[in-house]
């Protein structure tokens, strides 16, 4: 349960899984370092989508540290809880497939030099 | 590759295989060895366990497509019935070390892992163990070159287990053997005989079933089309340095968003720069939350991942994870066929 958005969150998206020794889904984080922790670990995933994202036109913000919103220039939202709703709602915005493998997505990043 | 086992959950192991390859022989034979007393079996049909096991259970396969959901992404609502009553039977008669779930020759494995990870009851008490796959040693090659289903099968196993070896030519179970090598090189295969003194040990093993007399067979040359493959494909890499979760995750799950059908398996152990691998382990769409272990199980401290493929040639996974090395933070080699174990 978020207390923040009152949202029910069921699921875990596996690539939230915290993959440090100790550490498993149950782990609670309740403010301190392990909090300051958890948001640079948000801040630094949100950077590194957004090196993907802006090849589609595309900028990830967050809110409130609990879900993020993913923005088109033209001002189009879609929120988005984790990486699984993430891909679906860019390809929404971008109105193209959003593929790995597509040889004129990857030009683009390597051109872009991983850098936003 | 150890199986993927959170501490108290008990493994469900998927046995798979054509129709008539010999899965519920194989079960019947392990059942009756007393290793597998205690393991609960779901199975389609009961008649075919010529079997009074005290803990076998029947369901009609129902699957329930999620909304807009692909067909892996779908719940099996007769094992979600059946593993809750098993769940509840537990709470008077003590729980079952392990499950096995006996699949119809043509269901998909995918379904199965979606059920038991996704369910909001059944994943704190269930986790996903090996998918055992069974092929005939006589009809199997026939069966590779006329059902794409038999391809799947088995290319989504952990272990292949050949069967009616003692029936079939010495020749003709080397070149089945290395028709499945190409299509998936992950996988362990032994050859079970009808008197298999330890066919409960397949079953049983906490850690992958190796034959100790008959070491696997060198791969073949994978990536490399043979006419009967039906389009699967089989890259592995390892990457120069440790990797970024974050990054990786990303770039993973853009991958599954966009061809998540037609990977049928990614396995693998990444090193994130910790003391000991994360595993990763997943079937189509399906990943299985990453397990951290403690310490590297021997010598060879670097990520490694295995992908099984359907329509997706090698190199375009290579020249996306080189795109995105920067991303990464790791610079990806693509292996030898030899080493495709994990």
């Amino acid at each position: 349960m978020c207390v923040l958005c009152s949202g029910f969150i069921v699921q875990e998206h596996w690539s939230d899984a915290r993959t440090r020794a100790g550490e498993d889904a149950s782990t609670v984080t309740i403010g301190g370092a392990e909090s300051r922790e958890r948001r640079r670990d948000r801040w630094m995933r949100m950077k590194l989508a957004n090196v993907i994202l802006q090849i589609y036109g595309l900028k990830l913000d967050d809110w409130n540290g609990s879900k993020y919103i993913l923005r088109d220039v033209k001002g189009m939202t879609e929120i988005v809880q984790d990486w699984g709703e993430l891909w679906p709602a860019a390809q929404k915005l971008a109105r193209r497939p959003v593929d790995p493998l597509d040889p004129d997505f990857l030009a683009r990043l390597k051109a872009s030099g991983g850098h936003n | 590759m150890p199986p993927m086992r959170v501490s108290g959950k008990i493994p469900v192991t998927v046995l798979s295989g054509f129709l008539g390859s010999g899965k519920t022989s194989l079960l019947e034979r392990a059942l009756r060895q007393g290793a597998l007393r205690n393991t609960a079996v779901i199975v389609n049909e009961f008649g075919k366990i010529g079997l009074d096991h005290h803990l076998l259970s029947r369901v009609e396969e129902r699957t329930v497509l999620l909304g807009g959901g692909c067909v892996c992404c779908s719940t099996r609502e007769d094992l979600v019935a059946a593993l809750l009553e098993l769940l509840h039977r537990a709470a008077h008669d003590g729980r079952p070390d392990r499950v096995v779930i006996e699949t119809t020759g043509l269901a998909d494995p995918s379904p199965i892992w979606f059920t038991v990870l996704r369910h909001p009851v059944l994943q704190h008490h269930f986790d996903v163990g090996r998918i055992i796959v069974t092929v005939d040693a006589v009809n199997g090659l026939l069966h590779l070159e006329r059902h794409a289903e038999s391809v799947k099968q088995a290319a989504v196993a952990d272990l292949i287990v050949l069967t009616k070896t003692d029936i079939a030519s010495e020749a003709s179970i080397r070149e089945l053997e290395s028709r499945l090598r190409a299509i998936n090189p992950a996988a362990e295969m032994m050859r079970s005989r009808p008197d298999d003194p330890d066919a409960a040990g397949i079953f049983a093993a906490e850690r992958p079933y190796r034959s100790p007399s008959r070491p696997a067979p060198e791969p073949p040359v994978p990536g490399h089309a043979s006419p009967h493959d039906g389009g699967t494909r089989s890259l592995s890499v390892r990457f120069d340095r440790p990797l970024d979760w974050n990054a990786f995750g990303l770039w993973l799950s853009m991958l599954l968003h966009a061809r998540g059908v037609d990977i049928l398996r990614v396995k693998g152990h990444l090193d994130l720069g910790g003391d000991g691998p994360v595993l990763l382990n997943g079937v189509q769409h399906i990943i299985h939350p990453p397990e951290h272990l403690d310490e590297w199980p021997n010598d060879e401290r670097c990520s490694k991942i295995v992908f099984i493929m359907k329509g997706i040639e090698p190199q375009q996974v290579m020249d996306s994870l080189s795109a995105f090395q920067h991303v990464l933070g790791a610079e990806p080699e693509r292996l030898a066929s030899a080493e495709y174990a994990i």
